[in-house]
């Protein structure tokens, strides 16, 4: 190895990196890349004001199971009187009439009285049995087993999450457990959560990713064959296809430093002001890298794609503009329909399994707390209407299982990123191939 | 500037061995077409060693001629050899050849020395060598003074000998300038005029191409005339311009008074017209032009006539492209 | 013959390359023989004139010219003329060739509805009629439906006509041919502007114009019919009128600042979807709707509802700031046009 300095890695090594730096610091000089970052930060910023005060924002508590009104009028509340086994609508049916006699209960104990207990979903076919009844209405002594286990799961007190063959989710509780969820604390957790999902997927994954590459790949190598300056790059003993190689690691050298700091503020905003006891949330961590990885994955097709596009035809911008517009017709039917067979042929349908894998993987629980936020909706057994809780609509908007059928989440993740790496390769490959038989005026 | 004439050997090839014998360009029937038009059609050319001029009017296929040697152009038809191999879709003689394209169009951004160092890597340089090699080559274009200014605020031909800079990194075996003198004022034109010629003493192969005759003949003899995308002559460009001393010319002569030269000079056998355009200028019209050029300075100092100078406004590229194109002379 | 080349002329006595360095390559002897020189052979001077000591100075005259010069009107005229005739023929302002392809496709795709008006009218199927022919809801969508109208056709439509229509001209330097004109530069800027809004009208305005006048001859409909409808398709026609001066306004904007042609169609499209999908992010995950007062889409939209009289969609606020919010867009992409314009530089970038 006395001659180290001459290897043919040394040189292609040289040339990698004269290519790169030359790329980064071309970029540089451009105002248009300022401008184009500048506007993703801003846009990110705004999302991240929006969330902050989302998160600030005091919400209503709603009596969703209807049970803080004192139906007899004994100024006892529905709940205590159920709880304790007396008449709701008789007023001659109260706790107070006991010995010793238990004062009523002010009605706000009887709000938001059963908290979530949320910390798994099913996955495969297994079902769960997950849930704690808060208020003990259900706990009661003087129901019977089979007043308790209303599902007939032989638990009582629980709520039996289970898929079914279709991949349906199924959410069978027994009666009263935790039918009075506290809504804000549900909501926060559910926007916070959607916030996550819906600016990392739309946000970081769409937007940032597709536009900046649309920005800033399509002219990597037209520009120069414009222009005339790549004559001076390819009149070197350098193959074309590094050259298109270089010159995408070299704009990548610019976008991802770009991206892991976006992600990282975004991270560390909703860290900190995200809901819960602790300072800061940093199981959610995996679910910002995730959607870093997916962003970066997705800007090195993109910015392949478009640079092909862009060595391939000198409007090349006029196939990549319609282009960007399918991908947006893509990420939107993804948050739908996640398996649809057509999100196979986009970039945006991998790139965001691997933030739904991850999704999966941080948040177990995300199933159940998306269908509680349902299940108090509708007309609960004493006729009260109730609406879902805020919060779970956009939840369940952006969050979507990964489309790849019931596998494990590392295993779908690991597809994605391999597809989304067999797509950059075909591109370099086709990019390269088209370059180098392009005839440069 | 003068070049420094003891360069330290060439750059290595050690991955590479052409066949020595084969000639460092070579087309053979070579042709270019785009649509109906023909850039280049059927052009047959072996160039080794010392300068050559390519000689054209605009678009008479210079250009594409150096695209397609530079492997920038695939050739419609016809074989073309660099260094004995395909340039087309292959870098590898590159390592032996500089280009300086045409155009103005440089990464205006950069420094000069930024620009040929970092481009210089791509010939296998590591960081270091290529600063010294920029350093080297930007000495040898004399513009060493000025390597740390950005290239947008050099004059045209400061940017000429930038890009000639660029090419002669690694000590190319080949050179090849695509209208390296245009745009330029005087003074550069001689510098560039200058470093082409020591290249040529240095041994390289040099080819340069320009639309202006006087040019070329004031840095190399050899020349190659290109027209509408036909070679149209190839040689010494003595041997051309004796070939057209036996038709009609016109030569002006400046001095102080014309009609006493015009009584010597039409003694000249080969003079059969003499006009008076302005006082102070004599146009004498010949159709030997070799012997009257012979006879001419004798006849001047004879006299005693005080000439201030002998213009031939005939002699450019447009009137041995009509001779040659057998319109005859002027 | 080069002993001669000494005793010929001064040319030889003042040319200071005969020194031993340089190489033989005959050019002294052309020098002399053929006075092949320009000027620079080295930097000393030759004077060929002696007389020539205290310089002189040229008097030139400019003749005016008076012919009379056609008005102003005409002038514009012209450049409206090569944009706009461009798109089909050859010998007026090349616009590219995809440019020309997509403005047919969007056409005939923009004519979808009429095609299909035309089928129900023919099979007679009221049905069908209700669902493609001419109401209210299915004018407003001509023109403003969001899928695939202001998805896929008309920003990018936009987009591929602004493009390079300022920024090409900086590029390439043809700026200065307008300008060696009596052209005022507020005249360029405005017959640019009518010209790509012209190209872009006979897209949006023209189809809908065919949609309408295809139902009224299909259907066989009276006066009372069109009586009824007129004022939609008058709504409708204006929206679209406001549509394609916003397209237009930002797209002229950003190609005045750049000088490449991706660029401005990039950052229209950008802005058109990129805000439409932020304002939708965030309407959905917070319910704030404010969001969608930065897009210009969504502007369009809301607008374009409260003309035609539709369902609003945006029910948090009224139309009215929508309609502000497209004025300052309009105002904010006018003033960066005209400012650039004005201080354009006339030169090659």
């Amino acid at each position: 190895m006395a001659d180290k300095t001459n290897t043919i890695f040394r040189a292609l090594d040289r040339k990698a990196s004269a290519i790169t730096e030359f790329t980064m610091r071309q970029y540089r000089t451009k105002i248009s890349t300022w401008v184009v970052l500048i506007t993703g930060l801003v846009i990110i910023s705004l999302l991240m004001m929006f969330y902050v005060d989302a998160m600030q924002r005091d919400f209503e508590s709603v009596d969703n199971d209807g049970d803080s009104v004192d139906s007899d009028g004994d100024s006892y509340p529905d709940g205590q009187e159920r709880l304790y086994g007396t008449n709701p609508f008789s007023a001659l049916s109260n706790p107070g009439f006991f010995d010793p006699p238990i004062p009523p209960d002010d009605p706000s104990v009887w709000i938001d009285e059963d908290d979530f207990d949320w910390n798994e979903s099913p996955t495969g076919t297994r079902s769960v049995s997950v849930g704690y009844d808060d208020d003990g209405d259900c706990r009661t002594d003087d129901r019977t087993s089979s007043q308790k286990d209303t599902n007939d799961n032989g638990v009582e007190c629980d709520i039996e999450l289970s898929l079914t063959l279709t991949g349906e989710f199924r959410y069978d509780a027994d009666s009263f457990v935790d039918e009075d969820p506290d809504d804000e604390a549900y909501a926060k957790e559910a926007l916070h959560r959607a916030s996550i999902l819906g600016i990392g997927k739309l946000g970081f994954v769409f937007i940032i990713s597709i536009f900046i590459p649309l920005f800033m790949a399509t002219g990597l190598i037209r520009d120069e064959m414009n222009s005339g300056t790549m004559h001076y790059m390819l009149t070197k003993p350098i193959a074309r296809t590094e050259v298109f190689f270089y010159r995408v690691i070299g704009y990548l050298g610019i976008v991802w430093p770009y991206l892991i700091i976006l992600t990282l503020i975004s991270a560390i905003v909703t860290g900190f002001a995200g809901p819960g006891d602790s300072l800061f949330r940093f199981s959610e961590f995996g679910i910002w890298l995730a959607i870093l990885f997916a962003a970066m994955m997705a800007t090195l097709v993109y910015g392949m794609l478009f640079c092909f596009l862009g060595v391939m035809w000198r409007y090349g911008i006029i196939l990549a503009i319609p282009f960007a517009a399918w991908e947006l017709g893509m990420a939107l039917l993804s948050m739908g329909v996640p398996d649809a067979p057509i999100l196979r042929f986009s970039v945006i349908g991998w790139a965001l399994i691997i933030v739904d894998s991850a999704s999966m993987i941080v948040w177990p629980d995300m199933a159940l707390l998306i269908y509680s936020g349902f299940s108090v909706e509708g007309t609960d057994a004493l006729g009260f209407e109730s609406e879902e809780l805020i919060g779970s609509e956009p939840l369940q908007y952006f969050y979507a299982n990964p489309g790849l059928g019931n596998i494990s989440p590392f295993l779908s993740m690991i597809i994605a990123t391999v597809v989304l790496l067999i797509q950059a390769t075909a591109l370099l490959f086709l990019g390269g191939a088209i370059f180098k038989g392009k005839e440069i005026e | 500037m003068m070049p420094d004439i003891h360069q330290e050997g060439r750059a290595e090839t050690t991955e590479w061995q052409p066949e020595q014998k084969a000639p460092v360009i070579l087309l053979e029937n070579v042709s270019k077409t785009y649509g109906k038009i023909h850039a280049l059609s059927g052009v047959t050319l072996a160039l080794s060693g010392g300068v050559t001029g390519i000689l054209g009017l605009n678009g008479a296929g210079k250009s594409t001629l150096f695209k397609i040697l530079m492997g920038k152009l695939k050739p419609s038809s016809g074989q073309v050899r660099l260094f004995g191999t395909n340039p087309w879709k292959n870098p590898a003689p590159y390592s032996r050849v500089g280009f300086v394209p045409e155009g103005e169009k440089m990464h205006d951004w950069m420094t000069a020395h930024d620009f040929i160092s970092t481009f210089a890597r791509l010939n296998g340089l590591t960081r270091d060598e290529a600063k010294v090699e920029a350093d080297r080559v930007l000495d040898f274009v004399g513009l060493l003074d000025v390597a740390h200014k950005q290239i947008g605020r050099f004059s045209k031909g400061m940017r000429q000998r930038t890009k000639i800079a660029h090419a002669l990194v690694s000590d190319p075996e080949l050179i090849i300038l695509d209208e390296p003198l245009q745009g330029c004022d005087p003074l550069a034109r001689t510098t560039i005029m200058n470093v082409i010629r020591e290249l040529g003493r240095m041994g390289r192969t040099v080819i340069v191409s320009s639309h202006i005759l006087t040019e070329i003949e004031r840095i190399t003899e050899q020349i190659v005339i290109l027209h509408h995308g036909r070679l149209l002559a190839l040689g010494n460009l003595h041997a051309i311009r004796e070939k057209m001393d036996n038709i009609p010319h016109r030569i002006d002569i400046g001095c102080e008074s014309p009609k006493e030269l015009a009584k010597s000079v039409i003694d000249i056998g080969s003079v059969h017209g003499i006009s008076f355009q302005d006082p102070q200028k004599l146009t004498v019209q010949t159709h030997n032009l070799g012997d009257f050029h012979s006879h001419l300075p004798a006849t001047i100092i004879d006299g005693g006539h005080k000439v201030n100078s002998i213009d031939n406004p005939d002699d450019d590229l447009a009137s041995i492209l009509s001779y040659l194109t057998g319109g005859g002379g002027p | 013959m080069s002993e001669q080349l000494d005793s010929t002329s001064q040319t030889t006595a003042n040319d200071l390359s005969y020194s031993e360095n340089v190489p033989v390559t005959g050019q002294g002897r052309m020098d002399a023989a053929w006075g092949s020189k320009d000027g620079d052979e080295s930097t000393t001077a030759q004077v060929t004139s002696n007389n020539a000591s205290v310089g002189y100075v040229f008097e030139q005259i400019y003749k005016p010219w008076n012919g009379p010069l056609n008005p102003r009107w005409m002038r514009n005229w012209a450049i409206l003329r090569h944009h706009v005739l461009g798109i089909f023929r050859k010998g007026h302002r090349p616009w590219s060739l995809p440019t020309k392809l997509f403005i047919v496709i969007v056409f005939i795709a923009s004519l979808g509805d009429v095609g299909l008006t035309l089928l129900s009218a023919l099979i007679g199927s009221p049905e069908l009629h209700t669902m493609w022919g001419v109401n209210r809801d299915n004018l407003y969508g001509h023109v403003l439906g969001f899928f695939p109208r202001n998805m896929l056709y008309y920003p990018i439509l936009a987009a591929l006509l602004v493009g390079g229509v300022i920024s090409e001209d900086r590029y390439h330097g043809t700026s200065a041919l307008y300008f060696s004109r009596p052209i005022s530069r507020f005249d360029y800027v405005m017959m640019k502007y009518i010209s790509v809004a012209m190209i872009q009208a006979f897209v949006v305005l023209l189809t809908l114009m065919i949609y309408y006048f295809v139902e009224i001859i299909v259907m066989g409909r009276g006066w009372a019919w069109i009586i009824d409808t007129f004022p939609l398709f008058l709504a409708a026609f204006v929206g679209g009128i406001i549509l394609i001066v916003t397209y237009t306004s930002i797209g002229l904007g950003l190609s005045s600042v750049s000088k490449g042609k991706f660029f401005p169609g990039i950052g229209l499209v950008a802005i058109v979807l990129g805000t439409k999908t932020l304002a939708v992010l965030v309407s959905n995950l917070f319910e704030r709707d404010v969001m969608y007062l930065l897009s210009p889409y969504d502007c369009l939209a809301h607008v374009g509802q409260a003309l035609v009289g539709t369902q609003t969609t945006y029910d948090q606020y009224s139309w009215t700031w929508s309609l502000a919010s497209l004025v300052l867009m309009n105002a904010f992409f006018l003033y960066i046009l005209s400012s650039r314009v004005a201080s354009m530089e006339v030169t090659r970038e």
